[in-house]
């Protein structure tokens, strides 16, 4: 798959050398890019591998995106991405490279390292311009995570059918390949903190899924759903000089949404179960598993104020069934978002959240005294975008 | 009964408005394409990226104004949303991997693109010359 994206990466230096020696217009060679550098601050807790009770203003994103269009339906392209979060990420990585060759809006197909389409938001939850807010919820969309969920080596296809007027749309999305999970996932964060080391390309295994959005016609109302499917993944896995294996369960995860757009109004309301039980062993040792069932939702609603204020607000739940009774068994945040326009490129983001809970997004080692049951987390941010 | 009144009177207000931003700007195509007319819906979807086509089966190529009257006229009258988040928009496409972002051009430029390349689809100053291209009539 990996010789697939770099291929794809190839064809877009080749379409932009071709570009200078004949014309950037015929070859439409287009490069967008944007930045934002975000602080944090928790009251209580250290939260996303930062010092956030100290304020933290370790939190950058920057993303170079260059595409070239040498035919009306083919599209080629590719992103990179500097992405810097407390203690995790601090390294330039490849988001996507992609060739799109669109036959007509019923149908297309994307392949390369491609941007896996599950959720309501998974294809846009790393581009902060889309949106007011400064973190998704974090039940069904972690930060820390992020990296290993927005793309997969494989391909996506994809199209529209229009019903008729009374009907609406119909929006599909089916996809397949290899999925990988980066050492540094903060899936694995646990683990990571108590000595054991998965090798740098962490885990990765075939996956595959389909996505269904209903554009009704009611103006404005998409309702969907998706499912994403795992097969059981594997990886070699280090502890102590021990040589072992971690192996992830096959798993299903569901997501179902509602989103609503009009005029100064967006409401969406998301619901997703994922399963996941992560088995560790090494010879000698019990074997150890982990399970979890998480189950998150949330519902979110914002208003554009005027033409460059918006306000927002969600309120984000989510229970990992398996856990044991108490904080760590779940997570409710409730946010309330502001963002200020200042123009089409520059623009600032003010965010507090009352979080109730600890499943999500915490780590020991910047918290040796342990967790306290409730934080309060105030975010700002400023974002460029071209 | 005052809330019944008001609400008209608010309601003929905007009705009013949109109007007249339509009034100021003409949609406008190369003459390849089929259609003569455009549908609200169609001008919506063609000019956020959610459609290459037309109801008819035409296939189109969006141009976009940069930001000024007639374009603020146009987003207000057909896509009611302000520029930055109409191109914010464009950008999700991009910076997602689902689409490129079209050209902004001035309306001269724009009326001159659409007359010179097949299917391409703009909009521009109702008082701008727009020789070689058609105008679609929106319904």
């Amino acid at each position: 798959m990996k010789v697939l994206t770099a291929a794809v990466y190839g064809c877009v230096l080749g379409a932009a050398a071709t570009g200078y020696a004949q014309s950037l217009d015929d070859l439409n060679i287009q490069i967008h890019g944007y930045a934002t550098q975000g602080f944090l601050y928790t009251t209580n807790n250290n939260i996303f591998t930062a010092n956030s009770s100290d304020g933290s203003a370790a939190w950058t994103d920057a993303v170079v995106n260059v595409s070239a269009q040498p035919i009306p339906k083919l599209r080629i392209a590719v992103q990179g991405r500097y992405f810097l979060l407390g203690n995790s990420g601090d390294a330039v990585t490849l988001d996507w490279a992609e060739g799109d060759y669109k036959v007509d809006d019923r149908l297309g197909v994307r392949v390369g390292k491609v941007k896996t389409p599950w959720g309501l938001f998974n294809e846009i939850q790393d581009i902060d311009p889309s949106y007011i807010w400064s973190l998704l919820p974090q039940g069904i969309y972690p930060i820390l995570s992020r990296n290993s969920f927005l793309a997969h080596y494989g391909g996506v296809v994809y199209g529209t059918f229009k019903l008729s007027p009374k009907l609406g749309k119909i929006e599909y999305r089916g996809w397949g390949g290899e999925g990988l999970y980066g050492a540094d996932n903060g899936l694995f964060l646990d683990q990571t903190q108590s000595g054991i080391n998965l090798p740098n390309d962490g885990v990765k295994g075939p996956l595959w899924g389909a996505a269904i959005h209903w554009r009704t016609p009611l103006k404005g109302l998409m309702v969907g759903a998706s499912d994403l499917k795992d097969n059981q993944w594997s990886s070699t896995a280090t502890q102590a000089g021990l040589s072992g294996t971690m192996t992830l369960s096959p798993n299903s995860q569901p997501n179902y949404f509602a989103l609503y757009e009009k005029d100064k109004i967006m409401v969406a309301f998301e619901y997703e179960r994922n399963w996941n039980n992560e088995l560790l062993q090494f010879p000698g040792l019990p074997d150890s598993v982990q399970r979890a069932d998480d189950r998150s939702w949330y519902a979110m609603a914002s208003y554009k104020l005027t033409e460059k204020l918006t306000a927002g607000v969600y309120d984000s739940q989510d229970t990992d069934h398996q856990a044991p009774l108490g904080p760590p068994r779940y997570q409710k945040d409730w946010a309330i978002s502001g963002r200020y326009d200042f123009n089409q490129y520059l623009y600032a983001k003010v965010e507090q959240h009352f979080i109730d809970g600890t499943t999500q997004g915490y780590d020991m080692d910047l918290n040796p005294n342990g967790l306290k049951p409730n934080t309060k987390l105030t975010v700002l941010k400023v974002g460029v975008s071209f | 009964m005052k809330k019944l009144i008001l609400s008209t009177v608010v309601a003929l207000a905007a009705t009013i408005l949109a109007a007249s931003a339509r009034a100021q700007v003409v949609v406008i195509a190369n003459p390849s394409v089929k259609a003569s007319g455009i549908s609200k819906d169609d001008v919506r979807d063609v000019f956020t990226g959610n459609s290459s086509s037309l109801k008819d089966g035409s296939k189109v190529v969006p141009v976009l104004l940069k930001d000024g009257p007639a374009n603020e006229a146009f987003l207000k009258a057909y896509i009611g949303k302000g520029d930055s988040a109409f191109r914010a928009g464009w950008r999700s496409l991009v910076f997602s991997g689902q689409g490129s972002m079209p050209k902004s051009l001035d309306d001269d430029a724009a009326a001159a693109f659409v007359a010179h390349n097949a299917g391409a689809i703009g909009y521009i100053n109702k008082a701008t010359p727009h020789e070689g291209v058609k105008v679609l009539e929106v319904q």
